[in-house]
């Protein structure tokens, strides 16, 4: 099922009178193709609970309008709009055992009782926790808590499946295995689905396409890696990449870039104040490099290593730089310099912090 | 296994005999102190013992602060003592006694008596029946009480889903708690009574009115017409509607408060889920939201039931104090009372016993059957 948002705004009415209105979702234009896997990705608060909540049909929006393929459901009751969600903290009926819960969407349709049966425990194969169907959810863990939600939401069939940071609750390990889980269960069934999460890894690893969102405006949608690549403002880029990426204040000089007074690379675009990104792993190690850092300290990973350093010119305390765990380097040096990859390179404007391509 | 109760007791009464100790230590210690300050008057200063040794005070206090959590129950320990457990023990005693007389104290010699003439109903006074007043009860009780539940979960659950003015029908709604029953009981009684003869349209209650303007029914006397017989026992059916429409009524309060609030703690997100799983409103009120509050449900309905078997206020604001006529309303409060009354206090012993055995044995059923209900 195809979803297309049209300008779809929510806002919150303050408490008081004299208080501000929230715009918790403003102005949000997405497509979503059938039998995608979509991130929505932002810090928290920024309007992606509101926004699911909107397409579930639990929340109104206040004005826009939403196309489930080419039906407009804007005004359509929850209930009938054959979506499936999962709440953030899964939300099962605590008085019902798994079963009952997982059955509980199809007996509410009049399924046949043999039939709701056979289907749940086909959900429960499909997220493999047919063995706990007798338990009750005070009884469960978290991961299995979340797999029962999840069949829950898949049992009825539904057209669309919604996931409100549906690994927020887990621990590290698990949150790694489930989120390729929810990948696999996503692709088997093909249904749409729209992921919540706020960590930015998570939705790099799974999504086919990633919304990044703030303060209820939604900055970039793309594919992860085209995200990363190419930023389309100083958020982004600082949203996606772990480390994250490294921002120094710089300027723009005479066609040169420059951090300090190190010109660092060409850049034919007019005079101005600037900030310069460099991914971690845009630095290439090189005695005469063109940009000279403070060493402070290195990490060795293994595979790679981190140099940490420090540099005047940085918005951040540190800069970190993945190179090859090959690379001789110094440890007792107090500067090394570096050369930098022009695609790792991304500079903004100083004051509205968008791109200067 | 270690029986956790006996171990309460037994910590109870270690507990209590070391502070009887320490406080008894107290005053022997300072006894002791004054004796030796008697006795050498003039060294006392010089000694310093007023700098090695505490003082009376001070140690006092330390005291106090040491046991200061006993100290704040003893009140209610003391007032409890004097007024709950010494009169069950001394109930439990009496019971027993043959022809107890509570003026002199007198008896003559142990045994079962008291309990067979009280439920043989052979005890003299030609007034209140034991199963009458057993009957009675449980009726009133097994009617009125799940009735009066269900309808304060449905008016909760309206209360709950309107927003404006929410606060003022709660208020209206839980007026009649703060009502004196026999008040209450009073008023009722006119709103079903008749004065005069049938024909006088303008003597009936309101009920009547509503209902029965052209025959009206006289159901605060019932009578022959309105009386069904089960053996010994005696329904007097129109009796028995006023009686439970009351206490359908003045239960609603305290249930509604309770469900209430307990609605208002169920979290949303339930509700939400429910939507999107397609259950309708009144498939979420029964397998969603009752559930969830089945804990509150229970305790009202047990608490509702053992209030119920003590019902007696009410009738009396109804009926009158000889409870109908012949007792025939009579409940097994009032049929404990009427002992009590006519001086038979091993009687009334006797019957509060049994009422107590029945409360007991019918509150244990509950907590059973509840408890597979009521946990998640
Ligand atoms: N029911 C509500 N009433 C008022 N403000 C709300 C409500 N729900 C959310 N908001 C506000 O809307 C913004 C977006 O919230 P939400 O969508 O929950 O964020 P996220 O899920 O991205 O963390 C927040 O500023 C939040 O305070
Ligand atoms: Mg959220």
């Amino acid at each position: 099922m195809k979803i297309t948002i049209q300008d779809l705004t929510k806002k919150f009415p303050s408490r008081n009178k004299k208080g501000k209105e929230v715009v918790a979702v403003d102005n949000m234009n997405i497509e979503i193709p059938s039998g995608k896997l979509v991130g929505l990705l932002g810090p928290s608060g920024c309007g992606k609970s509101t926004s699911l909540f909107m397409l579930s049909g639990l929340e109104a929006p206040t004005s826009g309008k939403i196309f489930f393929d080419n039906q407009d459901v804007t005004t359509l009751a929850a209930e009938r709009r054959g979506v499936g969600l999962v709440f953030q903290n899964y939300a099962l009926y605590p008085h019902m055992t798994v079963e009952q819960n997982i059955m509980f969407p199809l007996t509410n349709m009049r399924l046949p009782k043999q039939e709701a049966k056979q289907r749940a425990l086909e959900a429960a194969q499909l997220v493999q926790i047919e063995d706990l169907l007798a338990r009750k959810p005070s009884e469960l863990s978290g991961g299995q808590q979340q797999r029962v939600a999840i069949a829950r939401a898949l049992v009825k069939m539904p057209n669309v499946l919604l996931l409100d940071e549906p690994l927020s609750n887990l621990d590290a390990r698990l949150r790694l295995q489930t989120r390729e889980e929810i990948k696999r269960i996503q692709r088997e069934t093909g249904i749409t689905t729209v992921f919540v999460t706020h960590d930015q890894e998570e939705a790099m690893s799974i999504c086919d396409i990633m919304v990044v969102m703030k303060l209820g405006v939604v900055q970039q949608i793309g594919d992860p890696q085209g995200i990363y690549d190419d930023p389309i403002n100083m958020f982004v880029a600082n949203f996606l990449g772990t480390p994250p990426i490294n921002i120094f204040k710089g300027e723009i000089k005479c066609g040169k870039v420059y951090i300090g007074n190190e010109a660092i690379m060409d850049k034919n675009v007019p005079d101005q104040k600037i900030y310069v990104g460099i991914r971690p792993e845009g630095f290439i190690y090189n005695p005469n490099g063109v940009l000279t850092l403070n060493l402070d300290h290195v990490e060795v990973m293994g595979r790679d290593k981190t140099i940490v350093s420090v540099h005047a010119a940085s918005e951040k305390p540190f800069i970190r730089s993945i190179i090859d765990s090959d690379v001789a380097i110094d440890k007792d040096a107090t500067t090394l310099s570096f050369n930098v990859k022009p695609n790792k390179v991304f500079l903004f404007n100083a004051e509205t912090e968008e791109r200067i391509r | 296994m270690a029986n956790p109760e006996k171990n309460f007791f037994a910590k109870f009464g270690e507990k209590c005999k070391d502070l009887w100790g320490k406080f008894i230590g107290l005053f022997k210690k300072s006894e002791a102190k004054a004796q030796a300050a008697a006795e050498g008057e003039a060294c006392t200063e010089q000694c310093g013992m007023i700098g090695t040794e505490l003082t009376k005070r001070e140690k006092f206090s330390r005291f106090l602060k040491a046991e200061q959590g006993w100290l704040f129950v003893l009140p209610a320990i003391i007032l409890l003592c004097i007024f709950t457990f010494y009169p069950i023990i001394n109930a439990f005693i009496r019971a027993f006694q043959q022809n107890y007389n509570a003026l002199t104290g007198n008896y003559n010699g142990w045994g079962f008596e008291n309990f067979i003439r009280v439920l043989k109903g052979d005890t003299g006074t030609g007034g209140a029946k034991f199963v009458q007043c057993l009957v009675n009860t449980v009726i009133f009780t097994f009617i009125s009480v799940p009735l009066s539940t269900l309808l304060a979960l449905l008016i909760s659950v309206a209360l709950n889903s309107i927003k404006a003015l929410q606060r003022a029908y709660q208020t209206i709604l839980f007026l009649p708690y703060l009502t004196n029953s026999l008040a209450m009981g009073a008023v009722f009684a006119t709103f079903f009574t008749i004065v005069g003869t049938k024909n006088h349209t303008d003597t009936i209650g309101i009920v009547n009115m509503i209902f029965f303007p052209n025959n009206p029914i006289d159901w605060m006397q019932g009578g022959t017409g309105y009386t069904w017989n089960l053996g010994a026992v005696k329904i007097p059916w129109t009796k028995y509607v006023v009686v439970i429409v009351y206490e359908i009524w003045s239960g609603l309060p305290f249930k509604i408060l309770i469900l209430f609030s307990s609605l208002q703690s169920v979290n949303k997100q339930y509700y939400d889920a429910a939507k999107i799983d397609g259950a309708s409103k009144s498939t979420t009120l029964w397998k969603i939201t009752t559930p969830l509050i089945m804990p509150m449900i229970s305790y009202l309905i047990i608490t509702g039931i053992m209030g119920g078997m003590k019902q007696y206020t009410a009738i009396v604001g109804l009926f009158g104090e000889q409870m109908g006529r012949d007792y025939d309303m009579g409940t097994m409060v009032g049929y404990i009372y009427s002992y009590v009354s006519n001086g038979q206090m091993g009687y009334a012993f006797a019957g509060s016993l049994l009422l107590f055995a029945i409360i007991m044995v019918i509150t244990v059923i509950n907590l059973r059957v509840s408890k597979k209900r009521v946990t998640f």
